[in-house]
């Protein structure tokens, strides 16, 4: 007997249990329908993995996506270099005629900008960091920086794309749909992929297609949260109608749909009883998860003020911690305006004064939950900046341009090494001096993370095996604890 | 039972696998062979030369049975000898260093794979070229034993497959099911109970037939057949990637719903679109038609490379060809020869070739609205009128001029004379503006200029000035003393602009271009300029004199430079003005420095002076020397030579004629009438060869930046050749692409129009035909239909309605047991397929049943309510523009409508041939809680209640019937009332409560109607509109 392989989900594939495993919906709502009580935990994931490719460090993934790319050199990577030779020409030797955008490539000239920030070492890991992440430097034993981040795009577009893609042109599937394909959800009644964007930043625009399915079902696409009354689109009923009457629909509707099977045992129609059961549930999980009244005052003196304004990196961060406590499996903040073409000095200091708390706040909370753990934490953006500036170099005030050659990310939890730091730049913190990550590897070793061997995570479409990392990535084996 | 999901997830979670009932003893070589080694072992056996393995491929016959490597003589294949054939050996090997497929390529072949591929071999090893590349066969109708059945020549290969699995079709479905169904397909809306009852009554043998006439008439029809092909275009009313402006495409659209009710034949759609413009005396409305291959997505982005850019548009349109009309993963050669199908890199490339050649940027314009080149201005033929009489009149005043220059001779030598008798007259020009650059401001230096002090530019400082805002049809000059350091690759000398490539350099400027002098008039870089350019580069460190003139003529040839007070030899480089160079800021001339743009470093300037009309050559030889003009009039009575005659002539009409003045004037007021006109006049863009042909290159790796060997347009090796008298440009790929002999572009058309029909492609993977695609279900099927559509003219219209008139397509889809365990995809087509409507179909339903639809056809893009709750949310519209048909709704690449995403829409940020159907519980937020369906619910109450007055039941009988088609039985009615009753009881207790459900929507709630009532029948209609029999295709 032949088998086809067809690519494609079969009729059967549509029924309750399999409605239920497409969502990425776990146990809760099969036992609710009282099916598939034997069901074994890798069907429940409703993931396409039969089973792990090798033991899993983490369940799941936050990444704290820092959209216009953060000065590495006023954050991190400490170049005492920039600051003796401030203000003079990027010599030569050290750009290597590669490529510079078109912002600042036309330059006549490319003065080099030492760091107007203070930078002190902390923790037991002795790492070094600006005086602009005061909350950050309390948690450094359990950070690991990685310092030789590069990528090949040199804009945003392209960058933020390459990041969540693994390629710098739209089409393809972001990193969380790729786990939710994967994985499936731990939760029963949350998405496995939900997306929080800080709200009322400027800065760069995002695109909804960076938490896209590409060609993985749509399912798997990320979905977004939004701060206030409808976290998910059209998630409230309309005006009017009480949950009670809402109960009286769906009771009605539920009996039209046990009259159609009498004459037609279309395993879709179980399908969509069980699609609207569980939109009923939904409609009660998703508030409570993203309610943050019933965090107690002391959580929120942690995650600072801000977390009590809806929409704020704070409160998403909090919000990201629930949702972790909840089984979702990938949890997506993105915080813009790290964007610093001119007046980067005041500019980035408002970012981490928006960001610096929260993030060390959520890596304590995790810690204290116990969930650290299992969960990786990823904070990072698309690409580094300049080391020279852009445009003219007045007094204080500078801008540095994109740069994609070296960058600092962290990561922690989920088996990260923590106090660590890895990989060098050159003194200039033009190029990498020593043990390069590229997107790529770092987009490997999430999954590899999780459990999943990234070369085998594919997804076959017009013809050919995709996965993540397109045919590249390497697994970054000397900072797994 | 079905079996369990566990079961159906084939390995490595890749694919699914069907239940065998397509099992029949012999193994087919095209079916379930040739998938097999395509994916398992092609990546290394295959057509990539680059990456094949020990020079063995398994794609091609001369290498699947030739003598394998391993030096004992045995072949790779030996038919119908399995253990005497290498291939069968390294599958079943034990030996981890043998055994194929490698470990490292993490792909297996299963057991009951080998075994097929056993079996395969032991029935003497058929080989074939792959389906898809092999002439289209002319297929014999095969016999059926139930002729009964039969319909038309489509029902015969359904049956004979049915018939030959054992098979028996499905029953006819419900008239009522038959009229929802077809209406549905074909125009993407429900029938109206009118449309119901008259079929329902109607007893004639051809009822059905004429029910389909009178919908493939609809105009509804081409509206429906256009939401599909704007997935396929990946039509979008914004550019796309990060900023994501609105633009001005849809005429197009509309362009293609008119192709579809005027029945354009599907070569003519193909050809129209791909080389409208090439076609013979081109009309418009066939240049419009190849916006098809401007609609990706386009790049304003600050800082992005331009020919990056560039180079996506092109491989998009080539990528957008290949998957559209052949069906080929083109993609997979960009970077390296495709690793199962047989198409190099260079190919792709000589594909590329034939969508390379337009007067494109890279980037849209930031500052300006300019609509990137080229473009075709829409125009109506009032206008177009208006146009040609503003021409003749420009046409006119250049005649009267030309001849004024010739009858003013006695005039002149009357000058002449009082010459000398006057010789008081100062002829030096006065310029409206003069920088001397006696002070200059840092970081620019003062230097020792050419006069006094001049200025040393930093390249990064601009010297503004206040004056310089011409418009096209104003003639003017600027003359100035420069001296460059060393040769330029580019630098912007001056210019009027508020910016390069962010302001598709809108205006007028003087640079440096490889050394060369380069002054262009501006609306949009490249394709809406006039450039010239001197033809060998300026002397390095001297002080030159340089001198730019310009006639209003919006022509080439209206434009001149002059070095040291003589013409500059130049080379017209581009000519083709157009639009306004004025607006986008930076509306004066800055020297020496430009917005992201190569400054004038080192470069110095000085005696910089503008002038509003255009300087004669005797004038800008006396700015330079001093003397040329003073010179020419003291001899002017001792001249005797034609030249200094003409020039001094040429002097004396540009400054002393008043008859010649008064005609320039009005030749000047002629020309600033057709700019206004023109200015005013909607461009949208479109596909047009470039005069001069763009070279295209092999780029290695794909990348941009690193171009290969030249390589010219041509079709692949894999295809029948382009047909003889071909022009190797889209036309010619056109008349390749629609020759009867090509072997895949009927077969993709008529797959896809099947799949309009019937849910799925009898090929389930449309956007592959290559060998990792699907085969197809009924090959024969596919053949013939490919080969009826071809010679009867690419009909469509006709093609659509066999589809629809077969016995197949009016089978009931009800699911039985048998269909489970037999057919449970449904691939032999035992039943009529069932499937949630698409997105435009289920808002578009909603909306007619309430009576609320706008009939309107085309036109700009509606806003409905969605748009305000998108990622990036607009403003919507209030109106007509909430009540559209969906296929209009306002499209934005980096937010779209999400309703219509979270019901399965494209993307449409790339070419998409299929949708993808999903069910999750955001689907039933959206038809539950959207105001789009809370107001058609309630609007849909109101209308039956008008209509039935106390007649609840009545009402809601109908209210079944506008959203299912059908009427309800007892039980469901009784359902449906027990509904209504509770949830009048609910609203009779909360005034409030129901006030507010009935406000959902714009459109005001009529309060005469009791409001408990109208809430209670509006919340009935909002439940149907979740029923399956409501949005699932029955």
């Amino acid at each position: 007997m032949p088998e086809v392989c067809t690519g494609y989900e079969s009729l059967a594939g549509m029924s309750r249990r399999g409605f239920l495993s497409q969502f990425g919906m776990g146990l809760g709502g099969m036992a609710l329908g009282g099916l598939m009580a034997n069901s074994s935990s890798a069907d429940a994931s409703g993931g396409i993995l039969n089973a792990l490719h090798h033991a899993p460090r983490a369940k799941r993934v936050i990444f704290l996506f820092q959209s216009g790319g953060p000065s590495q050199m006023d954050l991190f990577d400490y170049k005492p270099v920039l600051n003796e030779k401030h203000g003079t020409e990027l010599p030569n030797e050290i750009r290597r005629g590669q490529r510079l955008t078109a912002m600042s490539g036309n330059q006549s000239s490319l003065p080099l900008v030492g760091s107007p920030f203070k930078f002190e070492q902390h923790g037991d890991s002795s790492a070094w960091l600006s005086e602009l992440l005061p909350h950050t430097a309390t948690v450094v034993d359990e950070l690991c920086f990685i310092k030789s981040m590069h990528t090949d795009a040199i804009n945003h577009g392209p960058g933020v794309t390459l990041v969540q893609t693994g390629s710098q042109f739209p089409g393809r599937p972001s990193v969380g749909a790729w786990l939710s394909y994967g994985l499936g959800s731990e939760s029963e009644n949350l998405p496995a992929f939900v997306v929080m964007v800080t709200k009322d930043k400027g800065g760069q625009p995002l695109v909804s297609r960076l938490w896209g399915s590409g060609f993985l079902p749509s399912r798997h696409q990320g979905v977004r949260f939004r701060s206030g009354k409808d976290p998910v689109l059209y998630l409230n009923n309309p005006s009017g109608i009480s949950r009670e009457s809402r109960g009286r629909m769906l009771d009605a509707l539920d009996k039209l749909h046990r009259i159609q099977q009498s004459d037609n045992i279309d395993p879709q129609i179980e399908g969509r009883i069980a699609q609207y059961e569980l939109a009923f549930r939904m409609q009660d999980s998703i508030p409570e998860a993203t309610d943050l009244a019933s965090e107690p005052e002391h959580v929120f003196k942690e995650y600072g003020d801000d977390a009590k304004t809806p929409g704020t990196f704070a409160a998403n961060c909090l919000q990201a911690r629930r949702l972790a406590e909840r089984g979702v499996r990938y949890i997506q903040l993105y915080h813009p305006g790290w964007d610093q073409h001119g007046g980067l000095p005041s500019g980035i200091k408002k970012q981490c004064q928006e960001t610096d708390q929260a993030s060390a706040a959520l890596i304590r909370d995790l810690r204290q939950r116990g969930l650290l753990d299992e969960t990786l934490v990823i904070w990072g953006g698309e690409f580094g900046r300049t080391n020279y500036c852009q445009g003219k170099l007045t007094g204080g005030n500078f801008g540095r341009d994109h740069h994609p050659r070296c960058y600092t990310m962290w990561m922690a939890g989920g088996g990260i090494k923590g106090g660590m730091s890895f990989g060098e730049t050159d003194p200039y913190c033009y190029n990498i001096a020593e043990n390069p990550v590229h997107v790529h590897d770092l987009q490997a070793t999430i999954l590899h993370q999780l459990g999943i061997d990234h070369e085998r995570l594919t997804f076959k479409y017009q013809g050919r095996h995709f996965r993540l990392t397109d045919v590249h990535g390497h697994v970054v084996k000397d900072i797994l604890s | 039972m079905p079996r369990p999901l566990r079961v159906l997830i084939g390995i490595l979670g890749i694919c699914v696998f069907a239940e065998p009932v397509l099992a029949e003893d012999t193994v087919d070589f095209q079916r379930d062979i040739r998938p097999l080694l395509s994916d398992r072992c092609f990546a290394c056996h295959g057509p990539d030369a680059e990456r094949r393995e020990a020079e063995l491929r398994l794609d091609v016959r001369e290498d699947v049975f030739r003598v394998s490597d391993s030096g004992d003589g045995s072949h790779i294949i030996v038919p119908g000898k399995p253990s005497e054939s290498e291939l069968f050996l390294r599958i079943t090997s034990q030996d981890d260093d043998v055994r194929m497929p490698p470990r490292s390529s993490k792909r297996v072949l299963s057991p009951s794979e080998i075994t097929l591929l056993k079996t395969w071999i032991e029935q003497d090893a058929t080989w074939e070229e792959h389906w898809s590349f092999s002439p289209i066969d002319s297929r014999e109708l095969p016999q059926v034993k139930n002729s009964a059945w039969l319909n038309n020549s489509v029902d015969n290969f359904v049956l004979a497959r049915l018939e030959e699995a054992g098979l028996l079709p499905s029953v006819r479905a419900s008239r009522e099911k038959l009229i929802r169904r077809l209406t549905f397909d074909l125009t993407g809306l429900p029938p109206t109970l009118d449309e119901i009852d008259v079929f329902l009554n109607d007893e004639a043998p051809d009822a059905y037939e004429r029910v389909v006439d009178r919908l493939l008439k609809s105009p509804r029809y081409g509206e429906r057949m256009t939401a599909d092909w704007l997935d396929v275009a990946r039509y979008s009313d914004t550019y796309g990637y990060q900023v994501d402006r609105d633009r001005f495409v849809w005429p197009w659209r509309d362009w293609v719903i008119r192709a579809f009710n005027n029945n354009l034949a599907y070569d003519d759609f193909v050809t129209q679109q791909l080389a409208g413009d090439l076609l013979p005396n081109a009309t418009d409305d066939q240049i419009l038609a190849t916006t098809f291959n401007r609609l990706h997505p386009q790049k304003v982005e600050g800082g992005s490379v331009p020919e990056e850019f560039r180079i996506e548009y092109v491989t998009d349109r080539t990528q957008t060809f290949a998957t559209a009309f052949l069906g080929l993963t083109l993609e997979c050669a960009r970077c390296h020869d495709h690793k199962y199908d047989p198409l190099t890199q260079t190919e792709y490339y000589q594909l590329c070739g034939f969508f390379d050649n337009l007067d494109e940027a890279g980037l849209y314009s930031y500052f300006t609205p300019s609509v990137p080149t080229p473009t075709l201005r829409l125009v109506d033929d009032a206008t177009r009128q208006n146009l040609a009489g503003l021409e003749t009149q420009v046409f006119d005043e250049e005649a009267k001029l030309k001849r004024l220059t010739d009858s003013r001779k006695a005039a002149f030598e009357t000058w002449q004379n009082d010459l000398t008798t006057n010789s008081d007259e100062i002829p030096v020009p006065a310029p409206i503006k003069h920088l001397a650059f006696d002070e200059v401001k840092a970081p620019n230096e003062s230097v020792a200029g050419k006069v006094g002090q001049g200025i040393r530019l930093t390249g990064d400082d601009g010297v503004g000035l206040d004056v310089g805002n011409f418009k096209r049809f104003q003639p003017f000059s600027i003359a100035l003393w420069m001296n460059t350091p060393d040769v330029k690759e580019r630098a912007v000398v001056f210019h009027r602009s508020r910016a390069w490539t962010d302001a598709g350099s809108r205006g007028y400027e003087l640079l440096l271009e490889d050394g060369c002098l380069s002054a262009a008039l501006i609306h949009f870089l490249p394709g809406n300029a006039i450039r010239v350019r001197t033809r060998t580069p300026i002397a390095v460190a001297e002080w030159q004199h340089v001198a730019m003139t310009y006639d209003g003529s919006s022509r080439g040839a209206g434009l001149q430079l002059y070095i040291d007070g003589e013409p500059a030899k130049t080379k017209t480089v581009r000519d083709n003005l157009y639009k306004a160079i004025t607006g986008g800021g930076g509306d004066n001339i800055t020297i020496g420095e430009r917005f992201r743009d190569r400054g004038f470093k080192g470069g110095l300037v000085d005696e910089f002076q503008v002038f509003d009309r255009m300087l004669s050559s005797l004038e800008v030889a006396q700015l330079h020397d001093g003397h040329s003009l003073v010179d020419a009039i003291a001899a002017s009575s001792r001249a005797t030579d034609d030249g200094s005659i003409e020039k001094l002539y040429s002097y004396y009409l540009a400054t002393k004629d008043e008859e010649y003045q008064s005609q320039l004037i009005a030749l000047q007021k002629a020309r600033e009438a057709k700019s206004a006109l023109e200015e005013s006049l909607q461009e949208i863009m479109v596909m047009r060869e470039s005069p001069t042909k763009r070279q295209t290159y092999f780029l290695k790796r794909g990348a941009y930046d690193s171009p290969g060997d030249p390589v010219s347009a041509d079709t692949p090796a894999a295809f029948p050749p382009m047909p003889n008298g071909a022009a190797k440009n889209r036309l010619g790929l056109a008349q390749w692409l629609t020759d009867p002999s090509h072997p895949l572009t009927a077969r993709v058309a008529v797959n896809r129009f099947w799949q309009i029909v019937f849910g799925n492609g009898l090929v389930q993977t449309p956007e592959d035909f290559g060998r990792q695609g699907q085969p197809p279900s009924h090959p024969a099927l596919l053949d013939w239909l490919a080969r009826d559509f071809v010679e009867h003219e690419w009909n469509v219209k006709r093609l659509m309605k066999m589809l629809v008139m077969s016995a197949t397509y009016q089978q009931s889809s009800s699911v039985a047991e048998t269909h489970l365990a037999r057919d449970p995809e449904n691939r032999l087509l035992s039943r009529s397929p069932s499937h949630h409507l698409p997105a435009e179909m289920l808002r578009d339903n909603a909306l007619a049943a309430s009576g609320l639809l706008v009939d309107r056809i085309g036109g700009p893009p509606a806003r409905p309510y969605e748009v305000e709750a998108s990622f990036k949310p607009v403003g919507r519209d209030k109106g007509d523009g909430l009540y559209r048909r969906s296929l209009y709704t306002y499209w934005k690449r980096t937010g779209p409508a999400p309703a219509m995403m979270t019901l399965d829409a494209a993307k449409r940020d790339v070419c998409r041939v299929k949708r993808e159907r999903t069910a999750s519980p955001l689907q039933a937020f959206v038809l539950l809680n959207d105001p789009q369906f809370v107001e058609a619910s309630r609007v849909l109450a109101e209308r039956l209640l008008m209509q039935h007055g106390d007649d609840t039941n009545a009402a809601l009988v109908d209210m079944f019937r506008l959203l299912t088609s059908r009427r309800p039985s007892d039980t469901e009615q009784q359902v449906l009332r027990d509904l209504f009753d509770q949830q009048l009881s609910a609203f009779k207790s909360d005034a409030e409560q129901t006030l507010q459900y009935l406000k959902v929507g714009d459109k005001p709630f009529d309060d005469s109607i009791e409001a408990p009532i109208l809430g209670a029948l509006a919340v009935v209609a909002n439940t149907l509109l979740s029923f399956d029999q409501c949005v699932m295709k029955r």
